[in-house]
């Protein structure tokens, strides 16, 4: 890893995690701070409940039982919107952090300096590693700080294992937009792709759901093998399929920097 | 051990050729004079010797060490400058040279980039994108030199410096040189060539077809002659002059050849008056262009 360009990358991306941090945490807070509002509800929540369509319920993990715990209220917004506002910066930021240079045309400055490519590639890596590990761990701190605060009786091992199922499914997306942005073109504006890919592996799943004749669906999408939300009550970290997500994203970023390897910098 | 060498170097971007087969190689301590149009392949050979572009085919060393399985022992003492200036927008000049000494390990670059930003007047501590394209190229001057390389390579260096700039960045660079600086100079303003370098090799359509001493580039090429005789003679042009034409006394023509071969002949002639044109590196350029 080169220190000096490790650096830079952090302090070149510092201005876009704080923002991505901040309304990630906002968010949260946001959530939680409602809770206790919901859950003084009692039989009108039970209410609200029964008027939704059961598929669509079931699809997003929304139901009576679920939101009668603050870690079963929490789990919902997580499932839908935190894992995928941390997922869409953390992708977009992952398919840039190289792609960048070539599209604004600073790669011939960087490979023209005595570093090899692979230290580059490496070095931008590990910095996203860090980005990625600096908005994960800020929401995660004030998500414990929110459930004390706004709740009571939290069930941390399921707090736990969301947070886990929640960090390896946003590893996996930022691993597969470092492997697609190393086979596009740098001129094109990633975000589209990087959200597209992100939004169908959630909605995959929530269709497999909701609807059992095509629950074959959800095998597709990453989200089917990390559960975000209590199913029955329980909520317990996959492990294997934690470690084969993990595999495969090792083996898309092994194959994202090798591909980056062998690119021409035409200029 | 050469500075820069060339041993078949090939690259074709699909089906389409960049550069084939090139061959030649840089003396350390020369000037080198890298001459064609547009589109040649002068920036190919270039990017592929700093490793930008990975090679068809040959290979490139700089130093002895092979641009490929030693780039960066190789890029390690090469200064480069580039004939598009695409820094960091979001940067100072400073803040970019100092990122550049960083990555060159350099202890005592502050200093050094002071020095070098007084002597080339660069406001530095200005956004790089707030900058004119001229004070652009004066920053990717100084972090061409900056760490002190063996070997220079500029692409186009003079491009959007005001000439009393180029002047300065010539003089910078004899003085460099004068310390056994090696520097590859890749440009097609010809007068630029003639001023600073010792040999050239001129590339058209990817393929060398030149590579000369500029001396010898001139001297050997056509001259043309116009002189008059004392009295109305018929002459006897020996080999290497063509195009005779000739009205009374006076006498034009071109010749290819030898000087001092003109010269003795000359001195033969009962001559009131001769003029003799020395080509421009530009005509003997299209001449080569041309072949």
């Amino acid at each position: 890893m080169n220190k000096v360009l490790y650096y830079k990358e952090l302090k070149r991306n510092r201005k876009n995690t704080l923002i991505w941090t901040s309304i990630v945490v906002a968010f949260t807070f946001l959530i939680l701070s409602i809770y206790p509002s919901f859950s003084q509800m009692g039989d009108q929540m039970t209410e609200l409940m029964s008027t939704l369509p059961q598929e669509y319920a079931r699809a997003l993990g929304m139901d009576e039982g679920t939101w009668s715990s603050i870690i079963g209220f929490y789990s919902t917004y997580y499932g839908i919107y935190i894992t995928l506002l941390i997922g869409i910066f953390a992708a977009s930021t992952g398919a840039t952090i190289i792609g960048k240079e070539e599209r604004d045309g600073t790669a011939e400055f960087l490979l023209t300096r005595p570093v090899t490519r692979s230290n580059i590639v490496t070095t931008k890596l590990m910095a996203l590693g860090t980005l990625l590990a600096v908005v994960y761990s800020t929401q995660t701190i004030f998500a414990v700080l929110g459930m004390n605060l706004f709740g009571d009786d939290v069930l941390w091992g399921h707090f736990v294992t969301m947070h886990v199922h929640g960090f390896v499914l946003i590893s996996f997306f930022t691993a597969a937009a470092v492997l697609f942005s190393s086979y596009l073109s740098p001129k094109l504006n990633y975000m589209g792709p990087v959200v597209g890919m992100i939004f169908g592996s959630f909605f995959l799943d929530a269709i497999a759901k909701a609807t059992d004749a095509v629950s074959w669906l959800g095998f597709a999408s990453p989200y089917y093998y990390l559960q975000l939300q209590a199913e029955s009550g329980t909520l317990e970290v996959n492990w294997g399929s934690c470690i084969v997500l993990i595999i495969i994203a090792l083996l898309m970023l092994r194959a994202g920097h090798a591909r980056y390897l062998k690119r021409d910098i035409v200029g | 051990m050469k500075a820069i060498e060339f041993h078949g170097l090939t690259k074709f971007y699909g089906k389409h050729r960049g550069i084939e087969s090139i061959e030649f190689s840089v003396t350390k301590g020369e000037i080198f004079g890298f001459i064609g149009p547009n589109g040649a392949g002068k920036s190919t050979a270039i990017r592929t010797l700093l490793g930008l572009l990975h090679p068809s085919g040959g290979s490139a060393a700089i130093l002895g060490h092979d641009v490929v399985n030693e780039g960066v022992q190789a890029r390690l003492k090469v200064g480069y400058l580039p004939a598009e200036v695409d820094f960091y927008p979001e940067m100072t000049s400073r803040e970019l040279l100092q990122y550049h000494a960083g990555l060159y390990g350099l202890e005592n670059g502050d200093i050094k980039i002071e020095e070098l930003a007084e002597y080339f007047e660069l406001a530095l501590d200005r956004p790089i994108d707030d900058l004119s394209y001229g004070n652009k190229k004066k920053c990717a001057i100084i972090q061409a030199v900056l760490h002190e390389p063996e070997v220079l390579i500029l692409d186009e260096p003079t491009g959007g410096l005001d000439p009393f700039m180029q002047n300065r960045f010539f003089e910078l660079m004899e003085s460099l040189n004068k310390m056994g600086v090696t520097v590859f100079f890749s440009s097609h303003v010809l007068s630029e060539i003639q001023r600073m370098c010792d040999r050239a090799a001129v590339i058209r359509d990817g393929k060398i077809t030149a590579i000369e001493d500029i001396s010898s580039l001139l001297s050997k090429q056509m001259k043309k002659v116009r002189l008059v005789l004392k009295k109305k003679a018929e002459l006897s042009l020996p080999d290497g002059f063509q195009n005779h034409h000739s009205t009374g006394t006076k006498h034009n023509f071109d010749y290819v050849g030898p000087t001092e071969v003109l010269i003795r002949w000359l001195a033969e002639q009962d001559l009131v008056d001769v003029v003799l044109t020395e080509p421009d590196l530009e005509s003997i350029f299209m001449n080569y262009y041309q072949r």
